[in-house]
């Protein structure tokens, strides 16, 4: 009953099982094994083992023979690599069949099929290997170190040194790192507690490199028994990051010297990110705000709002780089300007998905930039007026010479005595005429030589009056009708004495060229917008074709009409005064219906 | 020696213009003298005479700073009226003016014989007669 059962137990067993007598002739088999069997006919009972399995090797029967003689359970692992089929991996365990538990009456064999164990097994060594983590592990009770194979490897030591865990300790570079491996060990034999850390170890070659060192402790009954944990060789990586590290931080230290601010903004997901930087451009504090974009919103210059925001559609669009500048206004109310520049990243698709950009503050220059335009032009308009002014004097300084000249050879040869007379009269006109030239000039350059510390208030009302009290006989002749606007209490920044002259220029201009069809009708008006103050001064004259004469009205010695008293020197002059006061003058002229100019002056800060 | 028909003076300066007459008078240089105190007044002039059928003056000298019209939109104006017939007229411009754009800016006007510094000699005269009344 015994054997029977035992018989169809071995059939039905889940594993390819045979069972041979001490010849190595089959008993019994498993289902299993019979299947495993190809085109085997018939029943194997009775057959030598090795007649139908022919692929085992010599370990396998020496162990067959071992067991047979009274030997223990045995496993033997075989590796087959039959010609055009792959590798596998055969697991025989081979024990002792005994009768009475004495007599060793045949053997169990069973087979277990372990390739696709030892496949995984490789793969794991091998990617242990390809990403460089090695084992280790101190068994603190029998004081041995275990290392594998990697972690031999990552130390530069032969394959057959033996480490302990002193030396172990001692691979990691003296200071900071070996200091703090020691403290982990210790923590973690104390207290129990695992540790991940990237430390330098010294390999037994000399080399320094960057390892992550994992370790966890066993402890039983409060007592470490065991160290274990993983070592990877980092140092290519570890060294990529520092150098990465080493940049950025680099950068970081530049960008935060140079007030320089980046930004990220996130065209998708439509996020706007600014580095710490990008707030003191804008005047702001990150914590006054819920999100960069309404802190971007609330300071930047309503004029410059549009103009950026199209600049950006642009460049998301592939149509422009984003290179701009704009204002934005502190809130404290000063302007400042920014230059910003992005770099739109695409994805596969050519779609912009981000932006990244940097902005700086540009006031210095922006500011530079306007003075020294500024002092371009003044200096350009100078030279200008410096050449003007030199052909002018030589000019009319020349030609009042070379009457005198003239004039003196005529009188030296002449006889008749009233001629004679006629000749003086001439030449006592000539010299007159040199020195009125030569006093103008003067006057001139006396304009341009003037401090501007002379600028004081003056009542623009008074001094209106002022200057048509003194004209009173000559307006009077022109039946002068004379409308001032002007708020009695205004006053303007002015030279006393310019504002005078400016005035008795353009009241007697206008007598001057007043229409012989009408009446003159004079009209003063004054309104102050901020910095400056513009005054208008009107009349119904013959006015003036600014078409064919343009801006020459205010040039030196020009003149456009008949009248005898025609210099051409008094809007010169007006003009150099008032530019000389920070001022400007314009004109707007209709022929036979009137001129207006209009005089800009700086306004009294109040 | 021959002398001009007639010579015409375009200058506002009344000095220089006694000068030139009696100038012209010790020379011989015309038998008649115009004069126009600036650029305007010598067009209008001229379009007269040319109604009434007589003849552009033989030489012009003109002054280029005078109010009303100078002397550059005098020669402009002069041009336009006179696009033939400018062979039989000679324009010498006499001037104070030693601005270096000035004398750049004759050479567009072809009828501009000369450019003449005041002030203006007996000799000077003379030359011109020589070379332009053979």
């Amino acid at each position: 009953m015994e054997t029977l059962l035992t018989s169809s137990f071995i059939k039905d067993y889940p594993a390819s099982v045979v069972i041979v007598n001490p010849q190595m002739r089959i008993i019994e088999h498993s289902k299993l094994w019979l299947k495993e069997l190809e085109n085997r006919n018939g029943s194997p009972i009775g057959i030598p083992f090795y007649d139908i399995i022919d692929y085992t090797d010599e370990g396998f029967s020496k162990c067959c023979e071992e067991c047979l003689q009274g030997g223990k359970i045995t496993k033997v692992i075989q590796k087959l690599n039959p010609p055009e089929e792959k590798t596998r991996w055969l697991e025989w365990t081979i024990s002792p069949w005994k009768e009475n538990h004495i007599e060793v009456n045949g053997l169990i064999i069973i087979k277990n099929d372990i390739t696709e164990t030892k496949r995984k097994e490789e793969l794991l060594l091998k990617s242990k290997r390809i990403s460089r983590i090695g084992g280790w592990e101190v068994d603190l009770l029998a004081n041995t170190v275990y290392w594998t194979q990697v972690t031999k490897e990552i130390h530069e030591v032969p394959m057959d040194y033996v480490p302990n865990l002193e030396e172990g300790i001692n691979f990691y570079k003296e200071g900071v790192d070996r200091d703090k491996i020691s403290i982990l060990v210790s923590d973690a034999m104390n207290e129990g507690l695992p540790w991940d850390t990237e430390l330098r170890i010294i390999t037994a070659k000399g080399k320094e490199i960057w390892v992550r060192a994992k370790g966890e402790v066993e402890i039983v009954d409060g007592i470490c028994v065991r160290i274990y944990g993983t070592f990877q060789d980092i140092d290519e990586k570890k060294r990529v990051e520092l150098k990465y590290q080493e940049v950025s931080d680099r950068l970081a230290i530049a960008t935060k010297a140079a007030s320089i601010g980046i930004w990220d903004y996130n065209i998708v997901e439509n996020v706007l990110v600014w580095d710490d930087n990008m707030y003191p451009l804008y005047g702001v504090k990150k914590e006054d705000f819920s999100g960069v974009y309404e802190a971007w919103e609330s300071t930047i210059h309503p004029e410059d709002s549009k103009p950026a925001q199209d600049q950006l559609e642009l460049a998301i669009n592939g149509e422009i780089d984003f290179n701009t500048e704009f204002r934005v206004v502190w809130p404290n109310g000063e302007i400042r300007y920014i230059k910003a520049v992005a770099h739109v990243i695409r994805d596969a698709k050519e779609n912009a998905v981000k932006m990244v950009g940097a902005n700086w503050d540009i006031t210095t220059n922006k500011k530079a930039e306007k003075k020294l335009k500024n002092l371009l032009d003044i200096t350009s308009e100078q030279n200008n007026s410096l050449m003007n002014f030199a052909h002018i004097v030589s000019h009319n300084l020349r030609s009042h010479s070379s009457n005198l000249s003239m004039l003196s050879g005529f009188f030296v040869e002449e006889k008749d005595k009233d001629e004679k007379d006629q000749l003086i009269k001439m030449l006592c006109e000539a010299s007159e005429s040199l020195n009125e030239t030569v006093q103008n000039l003067s006057e001139v350059v006396q304009v341009k030589t003037d401090a501007l510390d002379k600028m004081r208030p003056v009542n623009l009302y008074e001094t209106i009056t002022a200057v048509e009290k003194n004209l009173a006989v000559l307006l009077k002749e022109k039946d002068t009708v004379c409308e001032i606007e002007v708020d009695k209490e205004l006053k303007i920044k002015a030279i006393p004495a310019y504002l005078d002259s400016i005035l008795l220029n353009l009241f007697t201009n206008s007598i001057k060229y007043s229409s012989p069809e009408r009446s003159l009708a004079l009209r003063i008006t004054a309104e102050k917008n901020g910095d400056h103050t513009l005054v208008t001064f009107s009349d119904n004259g013959q006015g003036i074709n600014l078409k064919r004469h343009g801006n020459a009205i205010f040039g030196m010695y020009k003149t456009f009409h008949k009248h005898k008293d025609a210099k051409g020197i008094g809007l010169f002059i007006t003009k150099n005064q008032i530019e000389s006061m920070n001022g400007k003058i314009e004109v707007d002229s209709q022929v036979n219906k009137g001129t207006t100019f209009q005089l800009y002056f700086e306004s009294i800060d109040l | 020696m021959k002398k001009f028909k007639n010579a015409c003076i375009i200058d506002d300066d009344h000095i220089f213009i006694y000068g030139i007459k009696r100038l012209m008078i010790e020379v011989n240089f015309c038998e008649e003298i115009l004069v126009y105190n600036n650029g305007e007044d010598a067009i209008k002039a001229f379009t007269i005479n040319k109604q009434s059928g007589r003849p552009v003056p033989s030489i012009i000298f003109l002054d280029l700073n005078m109010p009303i019209m100078n002397g550059w939109d005098f020669l402009d104006a002069f041009c336009k009226s006179n696009e033939s017939g400018l062979d039989n007229t000679i324009v010498y411009i006499i001037s104070s003016s030693v601005d270096p754009r000035d004398l750049v800016r004759i050479k567009d006007y072809a009828v501009v014989k000369n450019y003449i510094l005041k002030p203006i000699t007996a000799n000077d005269l003379e030359a011109i007669q020589k070379e332009e009344v053979a």
